[in-house]
């Protein structure tokens, strides 16, 4: 078994960061997810709310991965949530669903206000593999580094998200200062942080054309 | 938003999100502070449930009716129902106390 842990302090108040955990995709850094579907949603008698999402993840196999290892390199991953607007908290625990004999990753993270109106996130992994053969502990291993790899750039594409909450929500207030609110202010970060090999390259970034994710502004107040 | 696990069900969620979406921003931001009584607290999730079932609740049936269809033709059940009883939520790491500021 391999174990990450690190915390990490937002300026931002709960309410939002938690708003953005749950919009989180899509995002133009996280062109690997192919699908995220709620498939319950529940309120508990304590006022919390459970929340199961079933996301489709694309990954690619390292290059030492024995052949067939994998039918295909996709993965189901299961996110189960539980949200406490009354304490302030939420927790989130993913792991993917199949595959798990090769590799079993389990993420938790936490959400939790602190003091002066900020946020702190936790976040742990367990990595396991049941593989055998000699690639075991390889096999950990390399899910530790790819998480570790990732794990800033899913921070640049959640910070996008959060960017997006914060000016829309400014938005009334910041009277005919439409600078603020131009999209290339996310656009150098991004193109900073874009591996070389990453599909994201391949398709056209939905934020120069305007495009889909661009309008969380516009579907989130239409309703 | 992001893509439904079915291109059928994909128009079907964005609408239920994008209702979710704007009554949890109300949901996040509760009326009641952090040192309210359990009373209030009580109270004020349960005029959210009821404003959420008002304002999404068809929306939900719909859609969780063609997502639930998608997963029984892509032979997800049994991985979804395994990954249920393990209940990972229960063994979670306990929530620090509330802060009361």
């Amino acid at each position: 078994m391999r174990f990450y842990s690190q915390s990490f302090l937002y300026d931002d108040p709960w309410s939002i960061v938690s708003y953005a955990f749950f919009m989180r995709y899509p995002n133009p850094l996280a062109s690997h997810i192919l699908s995220c579907d709620v498939i319950s949603r529940t309120f508990n008698p304590s006022g919390t709310l459970s929340t199961t999402r079933l996301i489709l993840k694309s990954g690619a196999l390292p290059r030492w991965a024995p052949k067939g290892i994998v039918s295909r390199a996709e993965s189901w991953v299961i996110e189960e949530s539980e949200v406490d607007p009354a304490g302030r908290v939420v927790r989130c625990m993913t792991r993917n669903l199949d595959h798990v004999k090769v590799l079993h990753v389990e993420e938790r993270i936490v959400f939790q206000a602190v003091d002066d109106g900020k946020t702190q996130q936790t976040t742990e992994a367990r990595f396991v593999s049941n593989f055998g053969w000699g690639l075991t502990k390889k096999i950990e291993t390399h899910g530790l580094t790819k998480f570790k790899a990732n794990i800033q750039r899913s921070r640049q594409g959640f910070s996008m998200i959060l960017d997006l909450i914060r000016q829309s929500r400014m938005q009334p207030m910041a009277m005919g200062s439409s600078d603020s609110y131009t999209p290339s202010r996310f656009l150098s970060p991004s193109s900073d942080v874009r591996a070389p090999a990453d599909k994201a390259e391949e398709r056209p970034l939905g934020l120069r054309g305007g495009g889909s994710w661009l309008s969380l502004r516009s579907w989130r107040r239409s309703s | 938003m992001a893509h439904s696990l079915s291109e059928q069900c994909t128009p079907l969620k964005r609408e239920y999100d994008a209702c979710f979406n704007a009554w949890f921003e109300g949901y996040l931001e509760p009326a009641v502070s952090t040192s309210a009584r359990p009373e209030e607290r009580q109270k004020f999730a349960q005029e959210k449930a009821a404003e959420y079932e008002r304002n999404c609740g068809k929306l939900w049936v719909q859609y969780r009716e063609c997502v639930q269809k998608a997963v029984k033709d892509r032979g997800l059940e049994s991985l979804l129902e395994q990954a249920r009883t393990e209940n990972p939520l229960k063994d979670a790491p306990p929530a620090p106390p509330a802060e009361s500021s």
